[in-house]
């Protein structure tokens, strides 16, 4: 249709980094936990090393991230109203329960560790995994109600986020554990065939986040012109820089290429891990901003 | 005689001027004028005038008698679905309902809660200026009210309005990414209970302390063409009932199933089709 808007307004500002950031942060922090449980919950011994580590790296994030969102707010002493204020049907709403839950169900988890308590320590980290999967699934929720932005708009997102969330955690903790090398070198327990393990554990984990975000371009290329306007930015548009050049290239094709051809060296995998984590710093952004820049109307 | 548009460097006659005077004119279907001056008779003919308004401001008389809250026998307030219906027909795009808006609510510079979205259709000689008075659509089934965390953004059981709470709000901006119509905005400025002035989410209330009031809403009594009509959707010998049904309305957006209160007669679908002809990228994204 021959049509042109010669005059508009736009009510709605656009987005600052705290948004994309407190994603972020809640994603490492989610993922970092998961790991802790995988010997303290799961019995997967050879990551026994990863359960402190885990678990206070998990509760440091999360006493970041909402600093993030209440940055955001226009007022943000106004926070406090979330707590007696609730909507069942918010996806915002049921992040202060979460937010509020998690840190705590972590420091009980972490206090049984330290304490030797394995078995309280089991039942916590149980009830600690929900609640990591929830504290960033629901930032996923959050973005996947909002109907008017197409990019956001359907059932991958939430997944999308919990997976992301895993493979930035994998890349923290094997950069964390070199660091942990670096800074006691008489500590044992990380050792390469840790950082091994956790490479098989990263590869897998970018593979399913790489066919999720292939999904989701692929369901929006079909979608409605919305829809196809986003996979164009993405991936031709303003960005593509971002999503092809940081998030695929940088943060998943390259790290994938050093975890599969050098798996015995602890130097590519810490590489490779601060490529992901970048990658996924990418990601969030390019998701947050991305599908707040197109017009609606 | 030409005119020319700068902007979109086409010609426009005035024999094209006239013709379209004359169909719009010609579409109203009991013939009622384009003039201002009759326009104003009709205004008076209803009360809806503000002098009118201003005299009888104390009592709720004849101005404001088809809207003030309706009593039933037991004395008790009639629930009233509130909605308008804006012809666009007879849309000039002069803005008057949202610089009386923007007046009457104080709202803060480069905000709006109404505006007028003009596009221009077709290519010279056959070229049409469209005008879209935006606002909130006041939906019944609001995603702003579905996603508020607070329950700050309420459906109003009396008036069916969909009003903010400022005691509630947080400014989290969910609403403003929710809003399918873009009709919300943080005002930075807005006026507290207490007195105090502080960053509020903030959009169209349909003028709800005029509404509680008897009153129009400013944009109706603004508006020179009397284009706006207001009134209880839920009754049926209501002008906008009786709009609504003999008129060809359309709301904006409705596959979204938000269920909007604002009609519009005289749409196009240039008005939601239409893009920002500019090579500069952050022009286009830049509107709406």
């Amino acid at each position: 249709m021959n049509a042109q808007v010669l005059y508009d307004i736009k009510n709605v500002l656009d987005m600052s980094w705290n948004i994309p950031l407190y994603f972020y942060f809640t994603g490492l922090s989610a993922g970092s936990f998961i790991l802790s449980t995988l010997a303290y919950v799961f019995g997967v011994e050879k990551f026994r090393p990863l359960g402190k580590l885990g678990v206070v790296t998990a509760f440091l994030l999360l006493t970041v991230a909402p600093l993030f969102l209440i940055f955001d707010l226009a007022d943000p002493l106004l926070f406090v109203r979330l707590f007696w204020n609730f909507n069942p049907t918010s996806p915002i709403s049921w992040g202060t329960v979460f937010l509020t839950v998690y840190p705590i169900v972590c420091l009980f988890y972490a206090y049984y560790i330290w304490v030797g308590n394995m078995p309280r320590a089991k039942i916590f980290g149980a009830l600690g995994i929900p609640s990591a999967l929830l504290v960033h699934g629901y930032t996923g929720w959050i973005l996947a109600a909002v109907m008017p932005h197409e990019l956001w708009y359907n059932p991958m997102m939430p997944l999308l986020f919990l997976v992301s969330a895993i493979v930035s955690g994998i890349a923290l903790m094997i950069v964390l554990m070199w660091g942990a090398n670096f800074v006691l070198p008489e500590n044992e327990q990380y050792t390469p065939e840790l950082f091994s393990d956790m490479g098989k554990l990263l590869v897998g984990s970018i593979a399913v986040d790489l066919f999720l975000v292939a999904s989701e371009l692929l369901i929006l290329s079909g979608g409605t012109h919305a829809a196809q306007e986003h996979v164009a930015l993405l991936t031709t548009g303003a960005f593509s820089g971002w999503f092809v050049g940081v998030e695929l290239v940088l943060g998943a094709f390259i790290p994938l290429a050093l975890l599969l051809v050098m798996r015995k060296s602890v130097t590519a995998h810490v590489v490779a891990s601060l490529l992901v984590m970048l990658g996924i710093l990418a990601m969030r952004y390019v998701v947050v901003m991305g599908g707040i820049y197109l017009p609606i109307v | 005689m030409l005119f020319y548009n700068h902007s979109s460097k086409s010609v426009v006659s005035l024999s094209q001027i006239c013709a379209l005077v004359i169909l719009v004119v010609d579409k109203q279907p009991n013939k009622k004028s384009f003039r201002k001056e009759d326009a104003m008779e009709e205004k008076k003919e209803r009360g809806f005038t503000r002098r009118a308004i201003l005299k009888n401001a104390a009592g709720m008389a004849v101005a404001g008698a088809a809207l003030s809250p309706i009593k039933t026998g037991a004395g008790e307030q009639k629930k009233r679905r509130l909605g308008m219906v804006i012809d666009l027909r007879k849309c000039t795009g002069c803005g008057a309902c949202s610089v009386a808006c923007k007046e009457m609510w104080d709202v803060p510079t480069g905000k709006w809660r109404s505006w007028v979205k003009v596009v221009e259709k077709g290519e010279f000689p056959n070229v049409k200026t469209l005008f879209l008075r935006r606002l909130c659509m006041q939906c019944d089934n609001a995603p702003c009210l579905r996603n508020c965390p607070t329950k700050a953004t309420f459906n109003d059981p009396d008036t069916g309005i969909v009003r903010i709470d400022p005691d509630k709000c947080i400014t989290c901006k969910y609403c403003l990414w929710n809003c399918p119509y873009g009709a919300r905005f943080i005002n930075p400025q807005k006026q507290l209970a207490d007195g105090t002035v502080g960053p509020r989410a903030d959009k169209c209330d349909f003028c709800y302390p005029k509404v509680m009031r008897g009153e129009n809403p400013a944009c109706v009594d603004a508006c020179p063409y009397g284009a706006i009509t207001f009134g209880d959707l839920d009754d049926p010998e209501s002008e906008v009932s009786r709009l609504i049904k003999t008129e060809k309305v359309t709301r904006m957006k409705p596959e979204l199933g938000t269920e909007p209160k604002v009609y519009y007669i005289g749409w196009d679908d240039a008005l939601l089709d239409a893009k920002v002809d500019s090579e500069n990228e952050e022009e286009r994204r830049n509107v709406a």
